[in-house]
């Protein structure tokens, strides 16, 4: 049974009311989730009681806390069905991106390589790849949006991907909520012979994804959209593709040995993590994916998805809003994009703000998404597990009457 | 009305903020100066050179003196509520001389009880407005001693 209630009682912040006097209402969850109790004591437990450096030294607090770190790397990477060896801590889903266009894709492409991605991405997953063209000359295929479903256009792909040597694509549109079908994006790009990267960072917070079973070669996450602390991320890399990787980033951890002749590094993951680990937010993250792993994600999709509809709809009858999202759709993430003919995006998140609702403006980091929809801004709510029906109802009747006063 | 740190063109403007019965109100009346605006930098004569940076919408402001030495400025912007407050420095500026527009005080959007639009991180960018009039002031002033 999915107990709302109880579940709120476990984030602190979503009792929260504004300097306004108004209570909080969270609906910016693509940009980062709120953290639950358990992330939060973890992580102050931490620095409350071991705070030591990892894997450098004897002493007792060091040895505690390198253990809560692979303990950590063990239940993430056990939770996205990957091997702890599989799993490389980085910042975030940018620095995930950009370690496999530093680490495999400067090693492994050349001149004339052709790179397939799609209108939908995030600039994280574009703006790696267009430094990649300039540097070595590889050439980036863009899929269109079908703009009629707003789904990727797959005769668009199908066509792409002939000679493509890697495909990088979104599993879940931080803009529009949709899920891609990316089950069948990694089946043709593995058919092709294109490794193929995909970007989870929305799409890890909605459904459960097994890396082996997936069959991706690279999947990036960000432990912020997932109950998890800022500043921490992960890439799961196969091992044949960690095979292919060489250094990026250089000393700290990833070293075996080091000479005035030369040095030697250690392979596979421990080669890509360098300097001192993110210590303390890795065992953040490690709680909230043990947090996490409580909940049943087909009812939490499922009351997403209640609340999307509900706020889908309610929002299609108010006079002069657009919704560019379409929550009805197949596992969408209750991310919805929106703009009123008349509002300015900005002067609507404003005033909603002013009733308390935290949601976010502008383009997303996802430009070429919004020229393909041929706007300049959109304004987005994006649900999560927390967000309620009374949420929901409060949003539609303040957008309404702002729509009236305003509009 | 609080100890005034405005120029004496804002009295009635500041007023009609504090008579308001409630936030939203003040937004209708911030809406209402933007529709007004007589001096409205028209969007044709928007560019680079002008843009205000730090605004999530876009904005640009004109600044220059006139045949007399006194400061003019003119401001347009994608959203109301910039536009507004644009408009309400305008009536704060237009005139003056370059000098004072250098130390304006912003306390003008405190007492209008827009003080959020005073935090450097808020996405409309008022202080960068501000910040790029006074700068364009001090421009001016040296130029024309």
């Amino acid at each position: 049974m999915y107990n709302i209630r109880e579940l709120r009682a476990e984030f602190p912040i979503l009792s929260r009311v504004l300097p306004n006097g108004k209570p909080l209402v969270y609906f910016d969850n693509a940009a980062t989730s709120q953290k639950p109790n358990a992330v939060i004591d973890a992580m102050s437990r931490y620095y409350k009681t071991y705070n030591s450096n990892a894997h450098r030294g004897a002493h007792t607090l060091a040895d505690e806390a390198t253990t809560a770190l692979e303990a950590a790397r063990e239940s993430i990477a056990s939770f996205f069905g990957a091997s702890p060896s599989n799993l490389i801590y980085t910042s975030g889903t940018t620095e995930a991106i950009n370690l496999v266009a530093y680490a495999w894709a400067r090693r492994n492409l050349s001149e004339g390589d052709a790179i397939v991605l799609t209108e939908m991405e995030h600039h994280a997953d574009i703006v790696p790849w267009q430094e990649l063209s300039k540097e070595i000359g590889v050439e980036l295929r863009f899929v269109p949006l079908d703009l009629e479903d707003m789904c990727l256009d797959m005769g668009a792909y199908r066509h792409a991907l002939q000679g493509a040597a890697l495909v990088c694509v979104v599993h879940t549109s931080n803009v529009l909520g949709i899920r891609n079908p990316i089950e069948e994006i990694i089946t043709l790009a593995k058919e092709s012979g294109a490794r193929i990267l995909i970007d989870a960072a929305q799409g890890a917070a909605h459904e459960r994804i097994n890396f082996k079973e997936l069959g991706a070669d690279f999947v990036t996450l960000s432990a912020h959209k997932m109950a998890g602390p800022t500043g921490i991320g992960g890439l799961l890399a196969t091992n044949e593709a960690l095979s292919q990787c060489g250094p990026f980033l250089t000393g700290g951890q990833m070293i075996k040995s080091v000479s005035t002749d030369g040095s030697i590094f250690r392979d596979g993951a421990a080669l890509l993590e360098t300097g001192t680990p993110r210590i303390a937010e890795a065992i953040g993250w490690g709680a909230a994916i043990d947090w996490l792993s409580k909940i049943d994600f087909n009812q939490m999709h499922d009351h997403i998805k209640s609340l999307a509809i509900m706020a889908f709809e309610g929002m299609s009858q108010i006079d002069g809003i657009t919704v560019y999202s379409d929550p009805t759709r197949p596992g969408s993430s209750g991310t919805i994009s929106f703009l009123h003919e008349r509002i300015d995006s900005d002067d609507l998140a404003m005033l909603l703000d002013e009733g308390g609702f935290a949601l976010r403006t502008g383009q997303h980091c996802a430009q070429p998404l919004m020229d393909a929809l041929g706007v300049a801004s959109t304004n987005r709510i994006s649900l999560w597990l927390y967000n309620t029906e009374e949420e929901i109802k409060s949003f539609l009747s303040y957008l309404r009457m702002i729509c009236e006063r305003f509009g | 009305m609080a100890d005034r740190t405005w120029p004496a063109a804002l009295d009635p403007v500041v007023q009609a903020f504090e008579n308001c019965f409630d936030t939203m109100e003040r937004y209708e009346l911030l809406f209402e100066y933007a529709g007004n605006s007589e001096m409205m930098l028209p969007p044709d004569h928007w560019n680079d050179d002008n843009i205000i940076h730090g605004c999530q919408s876009r904005a640009h402001v004109e600044c220059s003196v006139d045949e007399l030495g006194l400061f003019r400025m003119r401001g347009g912007a994608d959203a109301q509520i910039v536009q507004g407050l644009m408009e309400i420095t305008r009536i704060a500026v237009d005139g003056s001389s370059c000098e004072d527009v250098v130390v304006l005080n912003p306390d003008f959007v405190d007492a209008m009880g827009f003080r959020s639009a005073l935090t450097p991180s808020r996405s409309n960018g008022f202080m960068n407005m501000l910040e790029r009039v006074r700068n364009e002031a001090r421009r001016l002033s040296e130029e024309h001693e």
